[in-house]
């Protein structure tokens, strides 16, 4: 019934990928600089004071690549046993107000994060003596993938690459 | 007016299929441009509802689970269970229980819970002669020892929506409410195994017990590690987390040898996506929590339900129902986001402990993830036992009833979770 | 025209006392309909900081020291010892050193309009009173999340470990550090006091506290509504000031009477000397404050 991915799918599905991998790699690190953490306190009597900082970036990160990952594979959490109960036609158009509100929503992060981008870049994250803008960035890098991955849906749907 | 809309819009996009955490989004965006709020201050909600301390705990608990089902820990915990308990009549039910029980000890989720001891339980007692129905019921319903025996992510949500109720009480309040649920489930099971005529399993000897005791204890030690760690302020929570899933690494990897690379970033990977799944359910309620505050909502709602009666009795069974039913239809760390901060007021003013009331949402939340029409629990149970969700619904009910008899006791005995944290801090 | 307000402090705090008596005066008095909440419900200080900036909310109450890395003039209030008490930083801030940080506040869509008081913050911790300097050597102390404070703990020699205010207590308890450094309310309302006994008046720092409202809606007003606001906030600035300096002594009648142990720090200057290297690297960083520095320390 699928018909062959075409190089914009593999292209998209790569990109998340990549994404994915990204996120993977910070989780591991976040897991290594707490335990330097605990061992600094203990064993060196010398708290490494930027851990905290970091790792409360890193979670942020790891959140919004994630999440937008996860339009792009459905593994978020939806009530869908409703819309499963409807006649095909309305079944049909709550796919499509799903994806459209779901890509405004990621347009308007990607809008709103750039805004918060600009009014921290200036200022720096105690401790860590990097710019506050980090914190905004994955806001509007997972604003984009998900309003990217959610017109790419909304082609597949509408080209019938993919039924509902 | 603005409340209308606000919950309106989360309900239409429920309804339509978006993502849960998107709907909160999705409402609180309008909600913001409805009343004129400067649009990045939404996202700077969003953005610090997960920039918090204790959640970082989260990832840690979710990777350490995903670990010991990936390394072979599960796997050991159900053997020791088995030979402990797999004696009595329709045994593997019982050992199912068990097993949940040690597990909900490490793993922080019951979904986790669900689909590690289910891949490895269900196969072999269908092979027993078990029916597929009472194997997915014993599996789901156990599995909520997952979300009330420490460590427990859904507790460091409810900690930290709470405003600061501290993580280590309510693991210690944990406990004795979930080994009562356990040993009341444990007896339903046995209960309809005997009426059914389910087979015991022979005794594997003492010797042969100890030698299983001694090949989970490394496993087990993850979860002395992550507990005692906690108990004994050796480290914070968070770093507890952390270690635990360092040990779970040194203890797949070198001990079991169950680990390889491939295990250990398919495990890190699906940790990704589960922390990702709960921290943008976090961020997205909070700015949704951030315009229900304006509004005074939580207020309110606990000057309504307080004036309906004055009874402690009465509210609590409201509050219960209340749970329950919206435990059916939605997701628990959404749940536990959205229902703490209304709920709570009203608990406090009857002079109950927050730590309790906790112990009653993990149970109460937890049973709502084994129910239809939405329960993550059940479906996963499901899939992996192979069966239809009518068929295991059907005969589910006295599993329902022991976790309820356990959920009422501890309602109204405030001493079975609050008992061993009065003993332990002097 | 309806202004909410933020405040991190509980209900029938000092601050939150004085916050509803200026609610209510202005409420009062004015057309405005002002409503305050209590407890941080609308999020952590930088973030209402923010909020306020941007009239998200209309006024908020605020520790001067999370001001800092938002309006970088306000950090010189964060520098060790910069007031030598809690009267010199009434006089300084009350005069024409409160209208440099105003300046500079408004600037960046802030109006202060009275500086509240928070005491001044000393050192606590489990194992030792401490006397000199040598005392703090290797003790585990948290500090708020600030170069400054980090920097002053390790010239010190402590091990500086910054951590959220909340973890404090567990970790004091159990040992995960030694102690911490607050003023007396702080030390007893937390419980601190239980687990980390000794505290030793170093009054390190004394940070101001400041009722501030959004530019854009201060600059709204007309200049009688003005006038009263600001009396109002005056006002309820002298009932803070009163009502904290009871709030401490109970405070501090409490702790002693559960046992702990309180103790004067005779020399304070041998603590001040080893500050020389942090205001260095401030000034190095920040040379144009210099002045205002100066301003502060004239000031007597
Ligand atoms: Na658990
Ligand atoms: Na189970």
């Amino acid at each position: 019934m699928t018909p062959e991915p075409g190089r914009l799918d593999r292209l998209l599905d790569a990109v998340a990928s990549a994404v994915m991998a990204l996120a993977g790699a910070m989780m591991v690190v976040l897991i290594l600089i707490f335990s330097w953490l605990v061992y600094g306190r203990y064993v060196l009597n010398a708290t490494p004071t930027w851990v905290e900082q970091v790792s409360l970036l890193l979670v942020v990160w790891i959140a919004f690549l994630g999440a937008a990952v996860g339009i792009r594979r459905q593994s978020h959490l939806a009530v869908d046993f409703i819309r499963d109960a409807l006649p095909a036609p309305l079944r049909m158009a709550c796919v499509v107000f799903t994806i459209v509100t779901l890509g405004l929503f990621g347009a308007i992060m990607a809008w709103q994060g750039y805004v918060m981008w600009e009014r921290t870049v200036q200022r720096e994250i105690p401790l860590l003596g990097i710019s506050e803008g980090w914190r905004a960035i994955p806001v509007s890098l997972s604003g984009v993938l998900t309003a990217v991955f959610c017109l790419d849906e909304l082609r597949r749907l509408l080209t019938g690459r993919k039924g509902v | 007016m603005e409340l209308i809309l606000l919950f309106g819009v989360f309900f239409l996009c429920l309804t339509a299929g978006v993502p849960v955490a998107y709907c909160l989004g999705i409402a609180a965006v309008t909600g913001f441009l409805y009343e004129g709020l400067p649009l990045f201050i939404a996202f700077q909600r969003i953005v610090s509802g997960i920039s918090v301390f204790s959640l970082l705990a989260i990832p840690f608990f979710i990777f350490a689970g995903e670990l010991m089902l990936q390394g072979g820990i599960a796997a050991r915990l159900v053997k020791l269970a088995a030979g402990a308990v797999g004696w009595m009549r329709g045994g593997l039910g019982v050992v199912n229980v068990a097993s949940s029980m040690l597990f909900g000890g490490i793993s922080g989720s019951a979904v986790a819970d669900t689909s590690a001891l289910g891949s490895i339980l269900m196969p072999v007692m269908k092979e027993k002669g078990y029916d597929g129905d009472y194997a997915v019921n014993v599996t789901v319903t156990s599995s909520i020892a997952g979300v009330v025996i420490p460590p427990s992510h859904n507790m460091i949500l409810y900690a930290v929506a709470a405003g600061g109720v501290p993580i280590s009480q309510l693991f210690i309040a944990g406990v004795v409410p979930g080994i009562l649920m356990c040993l009341c489930l444990g007896f339903v099971a046995w209960l309809v195994a005997v009426k059914r005529g389910y087979p015991a399993e022979p005794f594997p000897g003492l010797s042969s017990l100890a030698v299983s005791f001694i090949v989970a204890l490394p496993g087990l030690m993850t979860a002395v590690i992550i507990v005692g760690g906690v108990l004994s302020g050796v480290m914070t929570v968070t770093e507890s987390g952390a270690f635990g899933a360092i040990w779970a690494i040194l203890v797949t990897a070198l001990v079991y040898r169950e680990l390889t690379w491939e295990r250990f970033k398919a495990a890190v990977l699906v940790s990704v996506r589960t922390t990702a799944m709960v921290m943008i359910l976090v961020a997205c309620a909070s700015a949704f929590a951030y315009l229900l505050t304006l509004n005074r909502v939580p207020d309110l709602l606990a000057g309504a339900v307080l004036s309906i009666s004055d009874s402690e009795y009465v509210i609590l069974l409201l509050l219960n129902c209340t749970l329950l039913v919206l435990g059916m239809i939605m997701d628990m760390a959404a749940l536990i986001l959205i229902t703490t901060p209304i709920f709570l007021p009203i608990v406090i003013d009857l002079g109950m402990s927050p730590v309790q009331f906790g112990i009653i949402m993990m149970m109460n939340l937890g049973l709502g993830l084994t129910t239809p029409p939405v329960g993550a629990c059940l479906f996963v149970g499901c899939v992996v036992g192979n069966e239809r969700m009518e068929n295991v619904v059907r005969t589910i009910w006295p599993f329902y009833l022991a976790i309820l008899f356990a959920l009422t006791l501890v309602t109204y005995v405030p001493f079975i979770s609050l008992g061993l944290g009065s003993y332990l801090t002097p | 025209q309806d202004w909410r307000g933020w405040n991190i402090h509980p209900e029938g705090y000092p601050n939150s006392v004085a916050l509803d008596q200026f609610v209510e005066t202005v409420n009062a008095e004015t057309d405005l309909n002002l409503q305050v909440f209590h407890g941080g419900v609308l999020g952590s200080q930088p973030d209402a900081i923010e909020q306020v900036r941007n009239n998200a909310l209309e006024f908020g109450q605020f520790n001067m020291g999370p001001m800092g890395p938002i309006i970088p003039t306000t950090n010189v209030l964060s520098l060790p010892f910069i007031f030598s008490s809690v009267d010199h930083m009434h006089k300084a801030m009350d005069g024409d050193v409160g209208e440099i940080f105003a300046e500079a506040m408004e600037a960046e869509g802030l109006v202060p309009l009275a500086w509240y008081d928070s005491g001044s913050r000393s050192f606590y911790n489990s194992k030792r009173p401490i006397v000199t300097p040598a005392d703090v050597e290797g003790l585990k102390l948290r500090v708020m999340n600030n170069d400054l404070f980090v920097d002053m703990v390790a010239q010190l020699g402590g091990n500086a470990t910054p951590m959220a205010f909340g973890e404090v207590y567990q970790s004091l308890k159990t040992g995960v550090i030694d102690g911490a450094e607050n003023n007396y309310p702080s030390y007893e309302s937390t419980g601190h006091f239980e687990v980390a006994g000794f505290y030793s008046i170093t009054d390190h720092l004394i940070i101001p506290e400041c009722l501030c409202v959004s530019t854009e809606s201060w600059n709204a007003l007309d200049d009688d509504t003005k006038a009263k606001v600001m009396a109002a906030a005056r006002a309820s600035a002298v009932t803070q000031r009163e009502l904290w300096a009871a709030r401490e002594q109970e405070s501090l009648d409490k702790v002693r009477a559960a046992g702990a142990q309180v103790n004067e720090v005779e020399n304070k200057v041998a603590f001040q000397e080893r500050m020389a290297p942090v205001y260095e690297s401030f000034l190095a960083a920040n040379p144009d404050l210099g002045v205002v520095i100066e301003a502060i320390q004239a000031v007597n």
